[in-house]
């Protein structure tokens, strides 16, 4: 009875699970033989050592491409007895945090990190980086950099990061757009005449198009930063009598000048202007969405390459961001990647050699001019590289001249909370909250975190 | 004679399942509870722990977020566990049914769940946008208002729910039609044969015989809402003002944008817990279910 | 008599309709994003995101598969993705048949603990296990290894696959096997030529379930593998989506091309689901 039923499916279904025994099997086999290779197969012995170094660094992967290949080669060519490549990995910014921190947690070898400036101060807390000071007295290079950016790569007295290339932000508008509402851009450097703009601009811009551009997406406390500045106040500030560590940062950007910054943002949104909660990162000014936008340098990549040469013509700069009255100096952020050597590489004096070597103007410069960043170094800046990179980046002296005002954020390791903070204040302020109750509240928050409670 | 002698061929076929699953978990389960009990942050990391007892689990009880973030995961596992099932049930036994072309529109159906999570968030991030997004489009080129789905704080959570919907259902889908193709036709038949109606049909033979597949794949989904949060992570990062930040998120970037190891480790050890705990009324609920039946 | 004769006519006329209309409208209401994302892909990388949306583009164009498929670290990605997935697959449903029969079939001690221990270990989130996950791994040297990740994925799919295939077992009458005990077959014989032949739609599905898992993983992947020669598909997708801009043109490629498995996998293993393979043996 079982063989008469069974038989004819029985092979057929028999042959189909022996092949996939057989497939476990070898695929079982397969992986052994992997693990266990390096250890069984002849070392192919080569004339030359060959040293790979490892690297975690974000997006976009163009910049690392040009900058690892440009340098690589010169690094080769001094040694010619070795052959020198970079193993780098590049992931969006959230994600390559997340792969350092981990890596470096697990105390894995890796040779060079991009970090950004309010990574810094966790960093190099945790013990993750490498302390450069003394390669940095050697190099004798230190004093090319404008002051600001230098400090933003300095830790605890100990120079832990160098600051590779920057962006700020600044007021961008469309000619075309304003021509046609009669609007001088003028109009847009007080805060007076920033709300007259708008007014005059809802009347006459197509209903598609939106006046000015507000942020409230999750980098907002970078966008309200120079107001806060620009008014004479600061985000944090050291004070003695700390709990614990003697004298500490403690939370200053509820006084008087961030609740006023605050206020100019509220009457913002009062007057009709709507804050965006998704970011393009400039690609919403790029397709004329809004006339004008407050946004980074980098907006310009935001641009294909050949409109560059054009591109002034179609849009404006206003190297600032709007001010109380035209007595007082503006304020900007400024951004961008630092460099660094984690604590665990075994490769530090290849890796640092790298480093310089990618940071020498002739290796930097055609990637700043690919991508549109602005130089950290002054002798890039106002220097022989100086014409052509203001021939090629659109509206490139006005950007350099924001550099002066232009502040970075705090590198302590608390940093990332205080900014959620302060982003909840803002965002509650949105919706409608009093700027004072929620720039305290917040503060309450930071005093917590920063140890003061 | 032969009950004295342990058999031993039940457990050596759990063994490979076994053996992976505590070589790889249960190390970091250890690790987890180890580091909820002490001082963990980014900056501690490489240096001592400092032991602090229950403080990390006595801190998030007294954190009102932590409340308002479990508030925010019952919204969205209610929401997407109750609309996946039903229309995830619907949908497995209408293309059960006795129609051409079932393989091609199964395949068709379970898409949405083939694309990864991260694409799925920034298509649904993008068609949501207030400036670039389809959906305002078209809902004011018919003239109605155009919505907040991601800045309004009361809606942002449902809009997220609602990509959760059509990102999960198609795995109740594949998983039920598992289980109705193991109730035999014949059944059916029997039954028509007895007058029986669609519904009468449904109701006691297939949903009867899919119980466990059912109870199954409600846990499975269930826990599943819990646990994630990669929509919540990059559609709206967690706002506005913290209005889409589940527990999940919440654990997510208590442990990697605030450093805080520690935190995430507390937050994810009371999620198994609340997984567990959902489990267990899920069974019992079905149980009792059938103890009713069995009764009749 | 008469009742039946109006049922029958009711049936014919709504049901078919009825159930193609449902089926299609979801179809249709779920398949939109995905329209989008493939005529994207038939655009110039170049073109800005326009709306209103272009579902027809204007000048369709291929370049942006050539691209993806000639993309040495895409392509190198693409390879280690199907290993993996492929891998994962197979083991995760040879190990999970052996286990779900083990729970359908047998009574032994510990058999709720250890039923309970498996559910518990599904239920751990994976963002707390990826530090000590990590630790462990790199310990043991297995780190950025197309077996790591065939053995690390198996922590999302076998509980899955385990409790998927202990259901499908349980609807297997036991008579089969008591008539096969009786004739002298042993327990694993049992296993393999009598439950898994009949159990073919719910290996078909446990296998979709393993290959989609594996497949789409990337958190995982950041973490434990993202060398060039051990890094996956959806991962290299990534160098697509910077944080200043989107390259819509191959992203929508990629997506596409990462969608290509899956739906072949599923129109193969549909085959499988035949009904009520499990009850109708039992006849004659």
């Amino acid at each position: 009875m079982n063989g008469n039923r069974f038989n004819q499916p029985l092979k057929k279904y028999y042959s189909d699970i022996n092949i996939v025994c057989l497939y476990v099997f070898s695929i079982f086999l397969l992986s052994i033989f992997s693990i266990f290779s390096p250890y069984v197969l002849p070392e192919v012995v080569s004339q030359e050592e060959t040293i790979i170094l490892t690297a975690i660094v974000a997006e976009p992967k163009e910049r690392w491409d040009l900058l690892f290949e440009n340098a690589l080669e010169e690094l080769n060519k001094k040694y010619t007895d070795k052959k020198i490549s970079v193993d780098y990995s590049v992931l969006p910014y959230s994600d390559t945090r997340t792969q350092i921190v981990t890596t470096l947690a697990g105390r894995s070898d890796l040779d060079l990190v991009s970090i950004d400036q309010i990574w810094l101060g966790e960093f190099a807390e945790a013990g993750f980086l490498t302390d450069l000071t003394d390669r940095i007295k050697l190099w004798n290079k230190s004093s090319d950099w404008y002051e600001n950016n230098w400090q933003g790569g300095i830790y605890d007295n100990q120079v832990k990061g160098i600051w590779a290339w920057t962006d700020v932000r600044a007021l961008w508008y469309w000619k075309d757009l304003l021509n046609q509402s009669e609007l001088s851009p003028d109009q847009l450097k007080t805060w007076n005449g920033y709300w007259d703009s708008f007014v005059k601009l809802s009347k006459n811009l197509d209903k598609k198009i939106q006046p000015i551009h507000l942020t409230s997406a999750n980098h907002v406390p970078d966008m309200w930063y120079p107001y806060l500045w620009m008014l004479g106040g600061d985000i944090l500030e050291m004070k003695d009598n700390h709990p614990s560590k003697g004298s500490y940062w403690f939370p200053v950007y509820n006084s008087e000048a961030g609740i006023k910054a605050l206020e100019f943002l509220k009457n913002q949104t009062e007057i009709g202007i709507k804050p965006q909660i998704n970011h393009f990162w400039g690609q919403e000014f790029a397709d004329k969405k809004f006339a004008v936008m407050l946004e980074g340098s980098w907006l310009l990549g935001q641009f294909p390459r050949d409109q560059w040469p054009d591109l002034e013509k179609k849009i404006g700069l206003i190297p600032m961001f709007p001010v109380p009255d035209n007595k007082t100096k503006t304020s900007t952020l400024m951004g961008g990647w630092l460099l660094g050597i984690p604590e665990t590489s075994k490769h530090k004096d290849l890796a640092w050699e790298l480093i310089t070597i990618m940071l020498e103007p002739k290796i930097l410069v055609p990637m700043l001019l690919e991508q549109g960043y602005l130089p950290t170094q002054k002798s890039i800046a106002e220097g022989n590289y100086s014409k052509e990179l203001a021939s090629t980046i659109p509206y490139y002296d006005e950007l350099i001249s924001l550099i002066p005002y232009g502040k970075g954020r705090p590198n302590i390791p608390e940093y990332p909370q205080i900014a959620d903070h302060i982003r909840m204040a803002i965002e509650e302020v949105y919706h409608g909250a009093d700027p004072k109750q929620a720039l305290d509240q917040a503060a309450e928050n930071s005093m917590y975190v920063l140890g003061w409670r | 004679m032969q009950k004295n002698k342990i058999n031993v061929e039940p457990y050596l076929y759990l063994l490979p399942s076994l053996f992976i699953l505590v070589s790889l978990l249960l190390f970091p389960l250890l690790w987890n509870i180890y580091v909820s009990t002490h001082d963990v942050s980014i900056l501690t990391i490489l240096k001592k722990w400092d032991f602090v007892g229950l403080k990390n689990f006595y801190d998030l009880f007294s954190d009102p977020k932590f409340y308002e973030s479990l508030k925010l995961t019952l919204f969205f596992v209610v929401g997407s566990v109750s609309a996946q099932f039903g229309i995830g049930l619907l949908l497995a036994v209408l293309l059960n049914q006795q129609i051409k072309g079932t393989h091609v529109l199964r395949t068709l159906l379970i898409i949405p769940w083939s694309v990864s999570t991260v694409i799925t968030a920034f298509s649904f991030k993008f068609m949501y946008d207030d400036n670039y997004g389809i959906i305002n489009y078209v809902l004011e080129s018919i003239g109605l208002d155009a919505v907040g789905w991601l800045s309004d704080p009361n809606i942002a959570i449902w809009s997220i729910v609602l990509a959760n919907i059509w990102y999960g259902t198609p795995f109740t889908i594949l998983f039920l039609t598992a289980g109705l193709h193991s109730i035999s036709p014949h059944l059916y038949e029997a039954a028509i044969i007895d007058g029986a109606t669609k519904i009468k049909r449904f109701f006691f033979i297939t949903i009867p015989l899919l119980r466990q597949f059912i109870i199954t794949n409600l846990i499975l989904i269930t826990v599943w809402s819990i646990n994630f949060f990669d929509l919540q992570l990059i559609m709206t990062g967690g706002g506005p003002l913290f209005s889409t930040t589940t527990t999940s998120l919440y654990m997510y970037r208590e442990a990697f944008e605030f450093g805080s190891f520690s935190g995430g480790a507390t937050i994810g050890i009371l999620l198994i817990v609340m997984n567990l705990l959902l489990t267990f009324v899920y069974v019992k609920i079905f149980n009792r279910k059938t103890s009713d039946q069995n009764e009749k | 008599m008469k009742n039946s004769y109006r049922n029958n006519i009711k049936q014919v006329l709504s049901d078919k309709w009825l159930i193609y209309s449902i089926i299609f409208t979801y179809i249709f209401i779920t398949l939109i994003p995905l329209v989008w994302v493939f005529s994207t892909s038939l655009k110039p990388n170049d073109l800005a995101i326009s709306l209103p949306p272009e579902f027809l583009p204007s000048e369709p164009t291929i370049e942006n598969y050539v691209f993806v498929i000639t993309e040495p670290r895409l392509v190198q990605s693409l390879i280690n993705s199907l290993l993996v997935s492929l891998g994962s697959t197979v083991l995760s449903v040879a190990i999970s048949a052996l286990g779900g029969y083990s729970f359908a079939r047998f009574k032994f001690k510990g058999k709720n603990l250890l039923l309970s221990i498996i559910l518990g270990f599904f239920m751990i989130p994976i963002v707390i296990n990826i530090i000590p996950l990590y630790l462990m791994l790199s310990e043991i040297g297995l780190l950025n290894s197309i077996f790591s990740l065939i053995i690390t994925f198996q922590i999302l799919i076998i509980p899955l696959n385990i409790f998927l295939l202990k259901n499908y077992f349980e609807t297997i009458p036991r008579e089969l096997e008591e008539a096969a005990l009786v004739d002298g077959c042993s327990r694993f014989g049992i296993l393999r030529r009598i439950i898994l032949p009949l159990s073919t739609p719910g290996l078909a599905i446990a296998s979709v379930l393993a290959f989609r898992f594996s497949w789409n993983e990337f958190l995982l992947p950041i973490v434990l593998a993202n060398r060039p020669d051990s890094l996956v598909f959806q991962l290299a997708l990534y160098q697509f989506i910077s944080i200043y801009r989107i390259e819509w043109g191959y992203l929508t490629a990629g997506i596409n091309i990462a969608l290509i498995p899956i739906v072949i996998l599923m129109l193969l293993f549909q085959k499988q689901l035949v009904h009520g393979l499990t009850a109708s043996s039992l006849k004659g």
